[in-house]
């Protein structure tokens, strides 16, 4: 049955794919802007910000709209519960692709430095992460969400690793202070990007199955 | 208003099932494959439900799918409108079709869609008629029960000072208000509330959802309505009904934030047909 009400359901579907497809490409230039210590990536990527800001506003207008005008319920309530939730996520994970970025200056000249630790492999674990999440999101997928969340471990893995080295690199020369702080740093951000690849996997699984399963819960029953 | 029935006429009766006691005892009402007909048009198919003490059960459903049809006959209504219904239904584990139905409709009371004060009485009479008949009080209790009743009715504070006045001198909402003080002054059990604030404005319509809410301390209540926000908002159970059967029973967060058959959450979400 055609309704006005799935054309509102669309509309915030269609803003939150746009928003993650936009999120997935700044982390995607922000880690590159990294990588290759680009800078001119990096300014596009806190230029665009802007952008997620903007659609971050409209999906919680979008959401607060079909709130107050059909009170939602079952999946449509989830949907709208979830997207508020993935919304948030997004534009968080939209922050630290602007983190990443603003860090390509001072991290210019340690490039070499940061090439020979596993920043690069934890940014593309992390990165595909998100891109998991996002898809699972769009294709209703609480299989692929669960595969994200099996990810999480090994990125949590990393950034101890990195802690690690980077801990000893420091004692072993005050020279090494600097860029060691800097990797760390930004571990600690790609880190939180896999923890919100996370939190979106579990909202799609709330959505989808209507089980919750953040902090452990364990797929207990939804209500 | 009488509901559109299904035109699949039962071939066969069937008798009423007993239950085990154990079972009876977690309910105050119990309806065990509960089938109803006007005529050869059966309404209601396989009915098997428990209504529990001290809350309150929405049913819901589209029109014509058998839940008011379903209401009447827990108070044997449904034979007055010329019905017959098969299978039981027991009111603290005593079948109420064999009990006088008179004393079941005085222990299960009913407050309908459009409020029905009697015309010719004012607010007090309107209140004490059902005392008077039945004689259930002395002339001494009355004007106490009175009072107690329109209070529980949350409309005492409103008519206090013009008891002697019409009953249909009220607003709408006030009105329905006089019709559950009625019903709650012959001191019911159960409730059965039909569509009782489709004729309401929302403010009225919030002062008898609140008024559910503080109802069901002391009494069972079952509730028809075709408003699913209603049922949300009042409800601890929440029954779906399509088509004269009952498609899914259970807590009304469960309904309406996750429910198990698709039916039902086609009908929540307004996806239905």
């Amino acid at each position: 049955m055609a309704r006005h009400f799935e054309l509102e359901l669309d509309h915030l579907r269609t803003l939150l794919i746009r928003m993650g497809s936009l999120v997935e490409e700044q982390i995607d230039l922000g880690v590159r802007a990294i990588i290759e210590s680009n800078e001119s990536l990096a300014n596009i990527v806190m230029e665009r910000d802007k952008k997620v800001d903007e659609f971050d506003n409209e999906i919680d207008k979008q959401c607060m709209r079909i709130f107050a005008l059909t009170q939602p319920v079952a999946v449509d309530l989830r949907l709208l519960m979830a997207a508020l939730k993935i919304n948030n996520e997004l534009e968080r994970i939209g922050d630290i692709a602007v983190n990443l970025a603003e860090r390509v200056g001072p991290l210019t000249p340690y490039a070499d430095y940061v090439k020979k630790t596993s920043i690069s492999l934890m940014a593309t674990g992390a990165r595909g992460m998100v891109k998991d999440a996002i898809d699972s999101f769009v294709n209703n997928d609480p299989k692929l969400a669960k595969k994200v969340l099996e990810s999480d471990d090994h990125i949590d893995n990393l950034d101890r690793e990195i802690f690690n080295l980077m801990v000893a690199h420091m004692k072993e020369s005050p020279k090494q202070v600097e860029p060691a702080s800097h990797v760390m740093i930004l571990s600690r951000h790609i880190e939180r990007l896999a923890d919100h690849a996370t939190n979106i996997a579990e909202d799609v699984i709330f959505l989808v199955n209507a089980k919750i399963i953040k902090h452990h819960a364990d797929e207990s029953a939804a209500f | 208003m009488q509901e559109t029935l299904i035109e699949e006429p039962r071939t066969q009766i069937q008798k009423p099932t007993v239950r085990p006691m154990t079972e009876q005892l977690s309910a105050k009402m119990i309806a065990r494959n509960v089938n109803a007909f006007f005529g050869k048009l059966q309404a209601l198919y396989d009915i098997n439900m428990d209504i529990h003490s001290n809350r309150v059960l929405a049913i819901i459903g589209p029109s014509g799918c058998g839940k008011s049809t379903f209401l009447r006959c827990l108070n044997r209504m449904h034979e007055v409108a010329g019905g017959l219904m098969t299978g039981s239904v027991t009111l603290d584990g005593r079948d109420i079709y064999e009990t006088d139905a008179v004393l079941i409709r005085k222990r299960i009371g009913m407050v309908f869609q459009k409020p029905n004060p009697f015309p010719t009485m004012s607010i007090y009479d309107n209140v004490a008629v059902g005392l008077r008949l039945n004689g259930i009080a002395s002339k001494k209790e009355i004007p106490e029960i009175v009072e107690r009743s329109l209070k529980q009715a949350a409309l005492w504070d409103e008519v206090k000072d013009k008891l002697d006045k019409s009953g249909v001198s009220l607003s709408g909402g006030q009105q329905q208000r006089l019709c559950i003080a009625r019903t709650l002054a012959v001191h019911p059990e159960v409730i059965l509330m039909d569509e009782p604030a489709s004729a309401l404005d929302p403010i009225a319509t919030a002062k008898i959802e609140e008024l559910i809410y503080e109802l069901k301390k002391d009494y069972t209540i079952v509730i028809v309505t075709h408003n699913m926000q209603q049922a949300a908002r009042v409800s601890d159970t929440t029954s779906f009904f399509y088509l004269g059967k009952l498609i899914e029973t259970g807590e009304t967060k469960t309904i309406f934030t996750s429910p198990s058959k698709k039916q039902t959450e086609d009908y929540i979400t307004g996806r239905f047909g």
